[in-house]
């Protein structure tokens, strides 16, 4: 879209604009403008105008005759200009957009805001504003630092000459950790629960602790619970104790078995027995039976999330079962075979069943010896297993031979490469 | 009864010690080369008779650094990031080039201190200078947080070589207690001078956004600044329980025998030989060569984090080279240039280097400490726990004292030329 450049107007040139009214008097320099998100979220609804004095006048939308580089006009007297704030809450630009960090949803990345481009708009006899991104790059930095120290054309000139980076303002997600006043400016998380749960972490870990909580009230359950496992143990230990319980407790309850262990152990014992005991019964119940286990071992390692049929079943058995099954789907890689006892029996890959027709007994498909580790078996053991076999999943037996969890391949990722 | 004392007396103890770190370790800090250096200069000219200035350098110290801890528990943000959101772009570019300038300069001063301390041993600095960049820069980029931090306090208790070649100085232990609490006042240019110098040098304008990032970093939660405030404290009493021993030290021999005149540190302690053996200088020289490394590490990292939190640039170790560029480009160039001016320059082109690092760190101390003060009495930001009514008087008095005699020190480094 062709714009000419008169149309567009930095917000480093409207702050200290003068203001005059209808019939020239000078009011004051313009200090900030406001948006009214209940009635326009892409609008100004009112300009704050310092007058010498320091009081402040708010010039409403509808009053604002003209803005150019140069001044700003009315299209009232000074008397018909209120000096009281409008009612509701307005978004300020200088105090809730400028210089405060927020996230850009397509780079999906945390950025803080040095310069706001808005376009002037003529409408029915008056002059209006629209906000059309947010500036982070170095021609922002520089014209804020120009500004005031040279004239706004020369600014221009010079800032045309140097890479900018601008954010459209429909992908800006701005941060506020106050919930009443979210809700009031109607600043909403929307964009930004869209995006996947790993970038939604890394955002996570840029923000600072109530903007975090912030972040993770308004997530739901299932996403703040895949955030929140993409993040550091000891981050998510203090995240978690920063909700209510109620709310950490059905987060906890969404995250895999093995994750949940892990954090849970990372909090002090009188909390976790409290996130315990705000959890579901059976999901309460794998996750108390993982933290028995000591730091770094197959069972420590793994999840009790995994699909194990009767040693008798065949193929069509499989669509059934992971209809039903209740995890991660895209974690299930081979279909574990168990007697009567439990014991484990044999593992069918889940691409060799694919292959074979319905009656196939899924014995068939399985190799003759299955890999297997005891739950104290240490996490190197482990690692070289996986390495040895190739494998994606590794079934983890007691000292009985029970089939007791698994332990896949991300997992020990993890392990090999540090969370970073 | 007894038991159940016990047990939370254990339990709080768990708490601090899972707290520690951030206050000791920049308390520590405080006592690099030059502060080495400025305490050797003052047991050697004047005896004992300085040793009261530590109570209120202690009480200022602890008082800055307080407030700086507090905020960082409160807001979860660090310095740089909420100067930004309250004076803008332009007053936190100036204020970040300031910072990096002064910066630079005690950097060359750290391993300047590097190279005297090691040559007491006889190595050359033209191997140990090269080798220690190399092991602080690796430190940080390879390791965690955790790992670094746990390093770092260990280099904190290898302070402990002071006390120790203190002792063995055989100083006369009563009257150096009874000084500490008898303010003793001497005419002439010199003592005032050096009261100048042992107040002035205490409290950097670094130190402060580097304890509120890390009081942030380790993400230490309201419910636990009561700890965190220890952690404040007890750094700062040990800081300057070091400072004592150097002075009492340096009194004990050099004063006592009328070797009042050095040149550095590594001066100072091959002072000591004939008067306390060689044992004493070894350990003398171990601590400066360990500070040396201790702050060599610290201020360029802190450095690179607060300049790109400023500016709105990712930052932080965690990161890969590629996602953060401009940090460890800062970090790592401040580390080589400060290492290769050591070893290219001579030393009576370093010392206007070092001299006007610590003019520049002058000029930014009364503008960082009267953004603290404001920004730790705001409502909005600080809640309940502001700055109560007799806190601020107490750290106004301290922040003007301070500017006072940083102006001072200023001046007498301008008209007199003298190293104090």
């Amino acid at each position: 879209m062709p714009r000419r450049e008169v149309a567009m107007i930095y917000f480093t040139e409207i702050q200290n604009l003068p203001a005059y009214d209808v019939m020239g008097a000078y009011l004051g320099r313009v200090a900030d403008l406001g948006i009214d998100p209940n009635q326009n979220a892409l609008r100004v609804a009112a300009y704050l105008v310092e007058a010498p004095d320091r009081k402040l006048l708010y010039v409403s939308r509808e009053q604002m005759q003209s803005i150019t580089v140069r001044s700003a006009q009315t299209s009232v007297t000074r008397d018909r200009i209120s000096s009281n704030l409008p009612p509701g809450d307005l978004l300020r630009v200088r105090k809730d957009v400028l210089d405060q960090q927020v996230i850009d949803v397509d780079h999906r990345k945390v950025v803080r805001v040095n310069d706001v481009d808005l376009e002037i708009q003529p409408t029915n006899g008056h002059t209006e504003l629209r906000v059309l991104a947010v500036n982070v790059g170095l021609a922002s930095a520089v014209r804020r630092l120009l500004q005031g120290v040279t004239a706004k054309h020369t600014s221009r000139k010079i800032c045309n000459f140097i890479p900018s980076r601008t954010i459209p303002w429909e992908f800006v997600n701005l941060i506020e950790p106050d919930a009443s006043r979210r809700l009031k400016l109607r600043i909403s998380y929307e964009r930004l629960a869209r995006l996947h749960p790993a970038d939604i972490a890394d955002i996570l870990e840029e923000l600072s602790r109530d903007e975090q909580r912030s972040v993770i009230e308004a997530l739901d359950h299932e996403t703040a619970a895949q955030a929140i496992s993409e993040i550091p143990t000891e981050m998510q230990a203090q995240l978690l104790q920063s909700i209510p319980v109620e709310k950490a407790a059905d987060i906890v309850e969404e995250m895999a078995p093995d994750e949940a262990a892990d954090v849970l152990q990372e909090l002090p014992s009188e909390t976790s027995a409290k996130l315990l005991a705000g959890m579901e019964e059976e999901g309460a119940q794998e996750v108390k039976e993982l933290l028995g286990f000591e730091e770094d071992t197959a069972g420590a390692l793994m999840t009790t999330h995994y699909i194990a049929l009767d040693v008798t079943a065949s193929v069509e058995n499989v669509i059934e079962a992971m209809k039903e099954f209740e995890g991660s789907l895209e974690s299930i890689h081979s279909i574990y075979l168990i007697d009567k006892e439990e014991l484990l029996m044999g593992s069918a890959p889940l691409a060799r069943i694919l292959l074979a027709p319905a009656l196939t007994p899924l014995r068939e498909l399985s190799r003759d010896e299955v890999q297997s580790v005891p739950t104290e078996a240490d996490a190197k053991e482990v690692i070289d297993l996986f390495r040895k076999y190739n494998l994606l999943s590794l079934p983890v037996v007691d000292d009985k031979q029970h089939l007791v969890g698994v332990v896949t391949a991300d997992d020990v990722l993890d392990l090999v490469v540090g969370r970073r | 009864m007894d038991r159940k004392r016990l047990a939370d007396f254990r339990t709080r103890l768990l708490i601090f010690l899972a707290v520690v770190g951030p206050g000791i370790i920049t308390a520590n800090v405080d006592n690099d080369p030059g502060g080495i250096y400025t305490y050797s200069v003052a047991g050697a000219k004047f005896g004992y008779s300085l040793l009261w200035t530590l109570v209120p350098v202690t009480i200022a110290l602890i008082v800055v650094q307080e407030m700086v801890a507090r905020m960082g528990v409160v807001t979860g943000k660090g310095l740089a990031d909420l100067i930004r959101e309250e004076y803008g772009f332009r007053a936190t570019f100036i204020l970040m080039v300031c910072l990096l300038v002064a910066d630079l300069g005690n950097t060359i001063s750290e391993f300047a201190g590097l190279a005297s301390g090691m040559s007491v041993f006889g190595a050359s600095r033209y191997i140990i200078v090269p080798l220690g960049a190399v092991l602080v820069w690796a430190l940080v980029v390879k390791g965690s947080y955790r790992f670094v931090e746990k390093v770092f306090l260990v280099a904190c208790i290898f302070y402990i070589a002071y006390p120790i070649s203190c002792f063995l100085a055989h100083p006369a232990w009563k009257e150096s207690v009874v000084s500490v609490f008898r303010p003793t006042v001497e005419s002439g240019h010199g003592y005032l001078f050096m009261i100048i110098g042992l107040v002035g040098t205490t409290i950097a304008p670094w130190m402060q956004f580097y304890l509120q990032s890390a009081v942030v970093e380790k993400g230490i939660k309201l419910k636990e600044y009561v700890y965190s405030r220890w952690d404040v404290i007890v750094g700062c009493v040990i800081t300057d329980v070091v400072a004592f021993f150097i002075i009492v030290a340096c009194a004990a021999t050099l004063y006592a025998s009328g070797h009042r005149e050095i040149q550095s540190a590594a001066d100072a302690a091959l002072a000591l030989r004939p008067l306390a053996g060689h044992a004493a200088t070894a350990l003398f020289a171990f601590g400066l060569v360990n500070a040396a490394l201790l702050s060599a590490c610290i201020l360029p990292l802190a450095t690179a984090y607060y300049v790109c939190e400023g500016l709105g640039l990712e930052s932080g170790i965690n990161k890969r080279v590629e996602e953060a560029p401009t940090f460890y480009w800062l970090y790592t160039g401040l580390i080589v240039v400060g290492a290769l001016a050591v070893v290219v320059l001579r030393e009576q082109m370093q010392v206007p280097i070092i001299l006007f690092s610590q003019v520049v760190n002058g000029i930014m101390l009364p503008f960082v400490l009267i953004f603290m003060l404001r920004l730790s009495n705001r409502q909005d930001l600080m809640g309940e726990h502001r700055n109560t009514r007799t806190f601020n008087v107490i750290a106004w008095i301290t922040c003007v004292v301070m500017i006072g005699l940083t102006v001072l020190l200023l001046g007498s480094q301008f008209f007199h030329g003298m190293p104090v």
